[in-house]
């Protein structure tokens, strides 16, 4: 008997969420198939990759980073430069200055920031705050005013401030949010659940399960994102149908691999060639498990995991 | 393993109501049950007309069209001795939500409705009888696979067919529980669906005690394999003893508030 392929595809799906305006918006969610499964049906969306850039500025201790962005000075003129990046679909601004454990950059001068980069840049925007939940909740909350109608996705609701953050930056002006758990899937489900009772509707917000570098706990991140596709797509569960954007530049370059100096560690060689590394396994592994989008540093790494998606998806 | 399947059984013409309301055509008190169900987290509804022999087909249509416009489609399971009213209800019958349960087929004179099912692609309730209650479980087993081939000789999906081990009053038949039990248990392993109803079991017993058997049998159930049940879902004990198994089988994630989910 000739063999009779049989696709597996989900009456569930995961849902859809568009962040920016325009021409240019892009829209994640929406398969009805395991991550990357296109050979069982077309993927609604592709997997959006995102280039970040800091108000700290840019890291010109790596050469391939300072002669991308060569002559981009103002966060303006980095900003235009990153959403020019080949393989790029949107800007990610990390407000890393804003932590008030670092330079505590006051909120006002974080919306001025903001306000320079969305106005430089036809891309959406998605903006990560200072992963500080008292200077996050403020934070948001006056950006999402600032940037009324640019539909911008903001980087993350926390358990202590959903509230807060879902009011201001989807109720009150129309922005989207992500609920961040760290690696808790239960957490994920129940901040979902929370955001829900709240009101908000499923197009205005995406989970961020948590993220870890490749070989840093990287185990837990896969076997979330398992459970979670799982539960959405054959349990059907609506609770856990929201798509997954996964900022894996921070984690990735904030290990040894990415950090130590070839002088100290000449054995294990240069450091912008091992961060790019430890950027591009693990954004590659969070696609596989089911991340809708990613957040990446290089645009050597940017170029990598677009050409991946383009050839998988 | 997906969720338990909890079909609601309070629109029944056994209840005052409700018979008067389909005696009337009124749509207000049954749409009011079904909306109550709905809430309180039924997948299915039930709707008995009992045997309707006077207008069966046109009543059936009338309540299968009433609820699902009241409630946004929700899937219905369409409980009638009345062929002709089965028939006639699958006809309006809006499957957004799921395919419609014909409720019920048995391995005696009701064996039709298996082929009804088939042929209408639906999902049918196999009561593992043939003329009252079975002796033991092989005799069960034997009726199951009676039906089973039946179904599969008309081209049913084994999985459209949800065998019912019919659940026996505990006030009487209390030796009998663990048999039904078991058998729930042999349905799981052929990997076949299951479903019954559940009030059976706390018939006759006071009304602050249904509940409390109901929950102990429906959870003693699930830990046997059963899939579905015809149930009360607007009792918050039985409910929540549904929801904790479920949670506990990890047919569905758990968050702290999966109560209200």
């Amino acid at each position: 008997m000739a063999f009779t392929r049989k696709p597996q595809t989900f009456s569930a799906s995961i849902n859809e969420v568009t962040i920016g305006t325009g021409d240019k918006a892009v829209t994640i969610g929406g398969a009805n198939i395991l991550p990357l499964y296109t050979f069982d049906a077309p993927a609604k969306n592709k997997v959006a990759v995102g280039a970040e850039i800091t108000d700290t500025g840019v890291d010109r201790t790596l050469p391939g980073i300072a002669s991308y962005y060569e002559g981009a000075e103002t966060m303006a003129e980095i900003a235009k430069r990153a959403s020019e990046m080949p393989g790029a679909d949107f800007v990610a601004l990390a407000l890393n200055g804003a932590d008030p454990n670092g330079d505590n950059r006051p909120v006002e001068e974080c919306v001025e920031i903001a306000k320079q980069v969305a106005d430089a840049i036809d891309v959406p925007l998605v903006i990560t705050g200072a992963r500080n939940v008292e200077k996050d909740t403020e934070l948001f909350s006056k950006l999402a005013e600032a940037l009324q109608g640019k539909n911008v996705l903001f980087v993350s609701a926390r358990e202590e401030n959903y509230k807060t953050v879902a009011a201001s930056a989807v109720m009150a002006y129309g922005n989207k949010i992500s609920a961040e758990s760290a690696v808790d899937i239960n957490l994920a489900k129940q901040l979902n659940v929370l955001l829900s009772q709240m009101g908000i509707k499923p197009e205005s917000y995406v989970m961020n399960v948590g993220s870890a570098a490749a070989g840093y706990g990287y185990d837990y991140v896969a076997s979330t994102l398992d459970r979670v596709k799982d539960a959405a797509l054959s349990q059907n569960d609506v609770m856990l149908q929201m798509p997954i954007i996964t900022p894996v530049s921070q984690e990735s370059w904030a290990v040894k691999e990415s950090i130590v100096t070839e002088d100290d560690y000449p054995e294990w060689g240069d450091r912008e060639t091992r961060g790019i590394d430890m950027e591009v396994c693990t954004a590659a592994a969070v696609i596989a498990g089911g991340s809708d989008a990613v957040i990446l540093r290089h645009p050597q790494s940017v170029a990598t995991i677009s050409g991946m998606i383009a050839d998988l998806m | 393993m997906g969720k338990f399947v909890v079909i609601g059984e309070r629109i029944h013409c056994i209840s005052p109501v409700i018979k008067k309301a389909m005696e009337e055509m009124n749509p207000e008190p049954i749409v009011k049950r079904a909306k109550e169900q709905v809430a309180a987290g039924a997948t299915y509804i039930d709707v008995n007309i009992g045997p309707a022999e006077k207008n069966g087909p046109e009543l059936m249509k009338w309540a299968v069209q009433t609820i699902q416009e009241a409630c946004d489609n929700i899937p219905l399971a369409l409980d009638t001795s009345n062929r002709a009213a089965i028939e006639a209800g699958i006809s309006v019958y809006n499957r957004t939500n799921g395919k419609p349960i014909v409720n019920s087929a048995d391995a005696g004179d009701r064996i039709e409705n298996i082929d009804l099912a088939a042929a209408n692609d639906a999902i049918v309730v196999a009561l593992c009888s043939k003329a009252g209650v079975p002796s033991d479980n092989d005799e069960r087993m034997v009726y199951c696979q009676e039906m089973l081939e039946r179904g599969m000789e008309h081209g049913m999906e084994a999985e459209d067919m949800w065998f019912d081990p019919l659940f026996l009053v505990i006030k009487g038949m209390q030796d009998k529980q663990m048999d039904v039990l078991e058998f729930i248990g042999q349905l799981a392993d052929m990997g076949l669906n299951s479903t019954g109803g559940l009030s059976n079991v706390s018939n006759g017993t006071p009304k602050h005690i249904r509940p409390i058997l109901e929950s102990a049998t429906v959870a003693m159930a699930m830990n046997r394999g059963l899939t579905s049940a015809i149930m009360n879902p607007c009792d918050a004990r039985l409910m929540e003893t549904v929801k904790a198994a479920d949670i506990i089988k990890n047919n569905f994630l758990y968050a702290d508030s999966f109560l209200e989910l």
